[in-house]
Formats: C-alpha cells, sequence, structure tokens
C-alpha cells in the first residue's frame, strides 16, 4: 500500500471516532450539569493532570503492573501450555483444573489475592498474571496439540529430539493460535490492572479515578476514564505491531495462498 | 555388493472397525548400498505403510528391518526424507536456510561448517542465494528442491522418497527427476522412493520392487538394466524401457 492509500485507509476508519468526540464536544458546550461537565474543560484539565508529575505517580505504577504481570502471565501460559499440550499424562492431571478455573471471572479472584498478597503490588500483579495466563494458556495446549502430523514425523525422521521437536516445531508451529490467547490475556489484564486498584490503591490509575468519582472531583474522574481509553488503545496497537512482526511468516504464507 | 537395508518377513496389522486389516504380509527384501530402489504398487497397497516402518516411524507386526545390520527400533541414523508434501514438511517460519540446518543441529558442526552445507547443498539443488527467504516465498518445485537440499545436507547414506514429485507440474516433474539422477551420480546415496509413476520408477531406478495383493505381497523385483547416465529423451525412447514399464505396469494393474 502506497503512502496515500494508507492515509485514505486510517482517515475512513477515523470518521465515527471523529464524529462522536465532535458531538461530544459540540453538545456538552453549555453543559451546566456538574457530572457532564463540558469536553473542552475535561480536556484543559486533562493536560493539566497527566501532562505533569501525575503521570509518573499514577500511571507509571499501574503500567508496571500491567507490564510485569502480563509477561509472567505469558511466560507461564507457553511455557506451561506447551509442556501440558506436549505430555498427554501431564494433561491429564492438569486439564480439569483448568477447565474449573478458566470459567471463573477473572475480577473475581481479587479479593483471593488480597488475602493471600495484602494490599501491595504483588496482589495486584498476582492477580494480573493468574488472570492473564489461563487464555495464553487454553491457547498453546490447543496450537501445540494441534500441530500437523506431517511436520512433526519429518523432525522425527531427523532424529530431532522430543524436546526439540515440542520447543523448536510444535511451539513455534503453534504461534498463530498462541497469538490470539496473547491478545485475550492482555485485555483481561488491562481490566485486572484496573480493577485490582478499585480495592485499597492509594495510587495507579485505577486508584485515582475511583477516588477523584468517591470525593466529587467529577472532571478529574472524567479524565481518567479518557486516559484509561486512551492506554487501552496503545497497548492494542502496539501489540498488533509485535503480532505482525512475530507472524509475519504466517501471514505472508495466507497472503500467497 | 554389501546390503544396506534388509527387510525381513515383515507384516503388517492395523485394527481397524471390522477386526484387523492385514496391510503388509512377509515382505522380504535386501537393498544393496548405492543403489535407487524404487516401490510400487496400486493404489492403496501398502507403500506408504511400507517407508514408514524403514524410517522407524512404525513398528511392523512382525517381522524386523536392518540397516547395516542393526534392527531399526526408531529413525535410523543417516537417513534422509522427502515428503509429498513439501508445504507441510517444511517449516513455513523459517528461512531456508534455518530450514536445511534444523536437522543438523545435533551433528555438532560449527557455524562455518554448518554454512558450508547449506551452500554445498543449495548448490547441488540449484537454489544458491535463497538461504534468506521463506521456503512459501518459491514455486513449488522449488520448495521440493529445499526438500531436498535438507536431506543432502545432514549427508545421509539412505534417502527416503515418498511420492516425491507428484504434487509438482509435469515439467517441473523431468526436473526434479533429472535433479534427482544428478544426486545419484555425485554421491551415490542408497535410495528409496515410493512412487505411482511407473515410468518414472523406470526412468530413475536400479531395481523395481512391485507389491502387490491384499494383504501386499513382493510380486516381483524388476532390474532395470539401462547404463546410466541416463536422459529424459534418449532412455525414455530405449526398447528396454518400454519392455521395462510395459511389463510393471502389467504387474500393477494385475494383468500378468
Amino acid at each position: 500500500m502506497n503512502f496515500s492509500k494508507r492515509l485514505l485507509v486510517i482517515l475512513i476508519g477515523a470518521w465515527l471516532p471523529i464524529a462522536l468526540i465532535s458531538a461530544w464536544w459540540v453538545s456538552s458546550a453549555d453543559s451546566e450539569n456538574p457530572y457532564f461537565p463540558p469536553l473542552s474543560i475535561i480536556w484543559d484539565r486533562f493536560i493539566e493532570l497527566w501532562v505533569s508529575d501525575q503521570f509518573m505517580i499514577n500511571v507509571v505504577p499501574s503500567l508496571r503492573n500491567l507490564a510485569v504481570g502480563f509477561g509472567l502471565a505469558c511466560f507461564i501460559g507457553i511455557i506451561g501450555g506447551s509442556l501440558l499440550g506436549g505430555s498427554k499424562s501431564l494433561g491429564r492431571y492438569f486439564e480439569p483444573f483448568i477447565d474449573f478455573q478458566r470459567s471463573i471471572p477473572a475480577v473475581a479472584t481479587v479479593p483471593i489475592f488480597i488475602v493471600i498478597f495484602g494490599l501491595d503490588a504483588e496482589m495486584r500483579i498476582a492477580a494480573i498474571t493468574f488472570a492473564a495466563s489461563m487464555p495464553i494458556l487454553i491457547a498453546t495446549i490447543q496450537g501445540v496439540r494441534a500441530t500437523d502430523t506431517t511436520v512433526i514425523e519429518t523432525a522425527t525422521v531427523f532424529r530431532l529430539s522430543r524436546s526439540q521437536i515440542l520447543w523448536r516445531v510444535r511451539l513455534p508451529a503453534a504461534m498463530p493460535l498462541i497469538f490470539s490467547g496473547l491478545q485475550v490475556g492482555l485485555q483481561i489484564a488491562f481490566v485486572v490492572t484496573i480493577a485490582s486498584e478499585y480495592l485499597g490503591a492509594g495510587f495507579g490509575i485505577g486508584a485515582f479515578t475511583l477516588i477523584a468519582a468517591d470525593s466529587f472531583l467529577i472532571l478529574d474522574a472524567w479524565t481518567g476514564v479518557i486516559l484509561m481509553g486512551l492506554l487501552g488503545y496503545a497497548i492494542n496497537i502496539i501489540f498488533d505491531v509485535v503480532e505482525r512482526f512475530s507472524l509475519r511468516w504466517y501471514i505472508g504464507q495466507k497472503k500467497l495462498a | 555388493m554389501t546390503v544396506e537395508i534388509s527387510i525381513r518377513d515383515v507384516s503388517m496389522e492395523f485394527p481397524s472397525p471390522d477386526g484387523v486389516k492385514h496391510v503388509l504380509d512377509s515382505i522380504s527384501y535386501d537393498v544393496t548400498e548405492g543403489h535407487f530402489v524404487s516401490i510400487v504398487g496400486p493404489s492403496g497397497v501398502g507403500k506408504t505403510t511400507l517407508l514408514r516402518l524403514l524410517t522407524g516411524l512404525t513398528q511392523p507386526t512382525s517381522g524386523e528391518i536392518q540397516v547395516r545390520g542393526q534392527r531399526i527400533s526408531g529413525a535410523p541414523k543417516g537417513l534422509a526424507v522427502v515428503l509429498q508434501d513439501y508445504t507441510r514438511s517444511l517449516m513455513p517460519w523459517l528461512t531456508v536456510e534455518k530450514n536445511i540446518s534444523l536437522p543438523l543441529r545435533n551433528q555438532k558442526l560449527s557455524k562455518v561448517e554448518m554454512r558450508e552445507r547449506i551452500s554445498a547443498a543449495l548448490l547441488e539443488v540449484g537454489l544458491e542465494g535463497t538461504e534468506r527467504i521463506y521456503p512459501w516465498q518459491l514455486s513449488g518445485g522449488m520448495q521440493q528442491r529445499v526438500s531436498i537440499a535438507r536431506a543432502l545436507a545432514v549427508r545421509p547414506s539412505i534417502l527416503v522418497m515418498d511420492e516425491p514429485f507428484a504434487s509438482v507440474d509435469a515439467q517441473t516433474r523431468f526436473d526434479l527427476e533429472d535433479l534427482v539422477l544428478k544426486v545419484r551420480n555425485d554421491f551415490g546415496i542408497t535410495t528409496l522412493m515410493v512412487t505411482h509413476d511407473i515410468d518414472e520408477a523406470v526412468y530413475l531406478s536400479d531395481e523395481i520392487v512391485v507389491l502387490h495383493g491384499k494383504p501386499a505381497k513382493v510380486r516381483d523385483v524388476v532390474r532395470v538394466e539401462i547404463p546410466f547416465p541416463r536422459t529424459q529423451m534418449q532412455t525414455r525412447n530405449d526398447p528396454v524401457f518400454a519392455d521395462l514399464r510395459t511389463h510393471v505396469y502389467a504387474m500393477v494393474r494385475g494383468l500378468e
């Protein structure tokens, strides 16, 4: 795609957000309702609040929890999923538990982690890791199991060991499926990052927003909501870039087929 | 003449919905070192089953297969494969170079040796300069050449090919057959090939094993006494070629 075509695609995709924001901006311009202040005022407050040291105080800790929690979830999900997917007997020991635990809503486990870890960052990271690792684990198990037998047999005849076949053949072959698990896991991780701050946190973007709302600092709460939306969107864009780079072999192959 | 592979009284049965399916019935055959042997027979006769036994992927119900006097229980050392479906046999996430080097991982080669092996193998199949691209960016015939290069890079003493040219067009097929003749001439690897194409079997082989029946038995072993080098134009016009293909065809079809 050349540059002007790409620009056109972006503009076509942007019409609805632009229209909604414009509508919000115009319709809220004369608002006297304290719960729905004019967007122009929210925006001024947004810049004032977040282009300042507040970013370091409230946003960086949340993002750090998210990064550490999601990173651990990736590690546990992919390594654990490969082992469980690669070994039928190991799978039998753990799968009933995984099936049970995947049906618990991610946010519902936060109180349990508070009991175990208290109200520190470790609790939030543990909750994020636990919740986000499940879709990754399940996607990895399925992906590793679904590897085409031809490629496994080829590797077997070339005398690759069982563990080489697992890590060098079945795991990379499963990457397209694993990435869809990673995407779900990342969304869950973001939700749990915010939700875990609703309980007993003094700082963090979720805590900030909740405290602002409870203190009738409606303007501040609005900026928090907008910031969460923007962060979520930015995280998704980064994920897309990483995915497209990691799966370029898969995408390229699909394009030719 | 040394015997490289010895198939001894091999029978194969599979469990099936209506009892036991008896596929191979006491197959015995010795493959001479350096020979090119084709296995032909009607569809579903058990050719691929026999190849799976030779590669150690499955074990026979009775009898045994020996490679240089050693009974095999898994994939034998020094054996390489080329399969029909190159799109599934090559790893799409690896470049050509990495595909070729994957089976070399356990050979403890230095980086330089590895690089030399890869470029020598690619040169042999006429694909020099494709190291950094993905196999799926190549045409079907070229992908199968990558498979052959991967097999050659392990410096095998035995090459097993399962209908290697069944998924490419006729013109490419001739090119790949001639490539296999060149490889044979350059390295003299003991080769076993399963094929449906009787002309191809006659053109490439020293010996053709004809399987027939349910369960399959060795119907006949045909020696192809056509001198090397063989060429598509001359060899296929040789009266010996015509006689042999008629003979083998008749046996495969059960007419003889």
